[in-house]
């Protein structure tokens, strides 16, 4: 076992690197959804709550694997069967693996980060924002400048459980033909016979990863912390 | 205070104000003008309105009839037509400058450090240069007594240095009136003291203030008018001499009686 390891460690890292990188860029997307899509969730508006309820619905009800079929194979052979060239301008680019599997992520994830940041704005006690109001700020501003700071903090940990999520989700990219971990362990378990071996080792990798991430965020979320409450 | 010269000198005028909640009413139809200079407690049991209506000033809690005039501004609604209709955030936030506010639970910005929390406002809202702002934030703090509490975060202020950096927040805005509701009933007794000592201090430059407070000694003693609130409605509105010295209702005597029982603490 420990000489497979050493076989093939800088494969199975490289494909480590890159579903991190996946996981970075979805995350990125799912963070940027997640706010937005928040924010309308909590609304004054009626129609903007339904719609950023109806993402969550939607999004939350599809598994990952089906979204980025429907992303992957779906919507470019779409655009081409319709013809139309702003459609294929816009959805053929999809053919890519890497920008599929970063789109399918983005929009799944998305749906659980809009929870996480909905849920942290609700946390912070309402006189903050109404402090905030009384001192002449917009509902905007008042956000920007005082609620969504002390929230994201509050999100901070949530967060970070979404990364390493994602980061194991990023295993069903293999079926696309993504590189990532999980397909480097197929690719040598195919040309070793070593199925035991081969996705021992992925579990490993995969393990220690998130151990290393648990740590990271353990970290950060003291010197957050430490910001907020002790001061000097 | 000046009988004759009251269009020049009202800073809050509120005429027939009411709301209710899912039915139920919360006030109805309540009357009230604070002048500039004026100190006015409004006191009254528990689910009297009191803190309701101090919210509506500066609509923080929107009602449903009525007017609230800042400085002579109608606040949250637009006339058209006759009608009222809601005014946007913008023109609401910008009326609200006029006032500033103290909460009962402080409310300071937990992210910021005393600094921060009183430059806020004054470079983010008023649009004043970090300089300026920064030699407000020191003026209000040596009105409250903070000024070496200047770095800190509000988790590690007592209380009432909470609820003074609070009040000189509120102050930094340079506001026309400012909004008390309850300042010292979520203090420790030993700490309710110094707060009500900013507050009369601040009675003694004239400032413009509206006092929600279950300190009645301390309203006998700083308010020039007290205004009672039972049920939504104003029962008793008087200047502070006569509504103690002779109060006017069986219910506002009663009141008082429990009070002076309860609570001789107050300095």
């Amino acid at each position: 076992m420990i000489e497979f390891a050493a076989t093939y460690a800088g494969l199975y890292f490289k494909g480590l690197l890159l579903g991190l990188g996946l996981t970075v860029a979805a995350m990125a997307g799912a963070f940027l959804i997640g706010l937005f899509v928040a924010l309308a969730r909590l609304s004054q508006r009626g129609w903007l709550r339904a719609a950023g309820g109806a993402y969550v619905a939607l999004f939350r009800g599809i598994p990952p694997l089906v979204l980025l079929y429907l992303v992957y194979f779906g919507l470019p052979a779409w655009a081409a069967q319709v013809g139309n060239p702003f459609l294929i301008a816009l959805l053929g680019p999809l053919d890519n693996r890497l920008l599929a599997a970063t789109l399918a992520f983005s929009v799944n994830a998305g749906a659980y980060t809009t929870e996480i940041i909905r849920a942290s704005i609700q946390a912070l006690p309402a006189d903050q924002m109404e402090a905030a109001k009384s001192i002449g700020m917009t509902h905007g501003l008042a956000m920007r400048r005082i609620v969504l700071p002390q929230s994201l903090r509050i999100a901070f940990p949530p967060l970070c459980n979404e990364f390493i999520v994602i980061l194991k989700g990023t295993s069903l990219a293999s079926v696309i033909g993504v590189t990532e971990l999980m397909r480097s362990a197929q690719m040598v378990a195919a040309a070793t016979f070593l199925n035991l071996q081969a996705y021992i080792l992925a579990a490993m990798f995969y393990v220690v990863a998130v151990i290393v991430l648990q740590t990271l965020s353990s970290l950060i979320e003291l010197k957050l912390l430490a910001g907020s409450t002790t001061g000097d | 205070m000046v009988a004759n010269d009251v269009r020049y000198t009202e800073v809050l005028r509120i005429e027939a104000l009411g709301k209710s909640f899912k039915g139920t009413p919360v006030l109805s139809n309540v009357n009230l003008t604070v002048h500039r200079g004026e100190t006015v407690a409004i006191i009254g049991p528990s689910g009297s309105g009191k803190t309701t209506l101090l919210r509506s000033v500066n609509f923080l809690a929107p009602y449903d009839s009525g007017k609230i005039l800042l400085n002579g501004k109608l606040m949250g609604y637009v006339e058209r037509g006759g009608r009222l209709q809601p005014d946007t955030d913008a023109n609401i936030s910008r009326l609200r400058r006029s006032t500033g506010m103290v909460f009962q639970r402080f409310a300071l910005f937990q992210h910021r450090t005393v600094l921060q929390n009183l430059i806020e406002g004054p470079v983010h809202v008023l649009g004043l240069s970090r300089e300026l702002a920064c030699e407000r934030a020191r003026t209000a703090l040596k009105t409250v007594g903070l000024s070496d509490k200047i770095d800190q975060y509000p988790a590690r202020l007592s209380g009432g240095q909470q609820q003074r950096v609070g009040i000189a927040r509120a102050l930094c805005m340079e506001p026309d009136i400012l909004l008390f509701d309850e300042p010292t009933s979520a203090l420790d007794p030993e700490l309710v003291g110094e707060v009500l000592s900013v507050m009369r201090q601040l009675r003694g430059q004239n400032r413009t203030m509206l006092i929600v407070t279950h300190e009645i000694g301390f309203a006998a003693d700083v308010a020039d008018r007290v205004v009672f609130m039972e049920a939504g409605a104003i029962i008793d509105d008087r200047p502070a001499r006569e509504f103690f010295g002779k109060p006017n209702n069986a219910r506002i005597e009663a009141f008082l009686a429990r009070h002076r029982n309860e609570r001789s603490s107050s300095i």
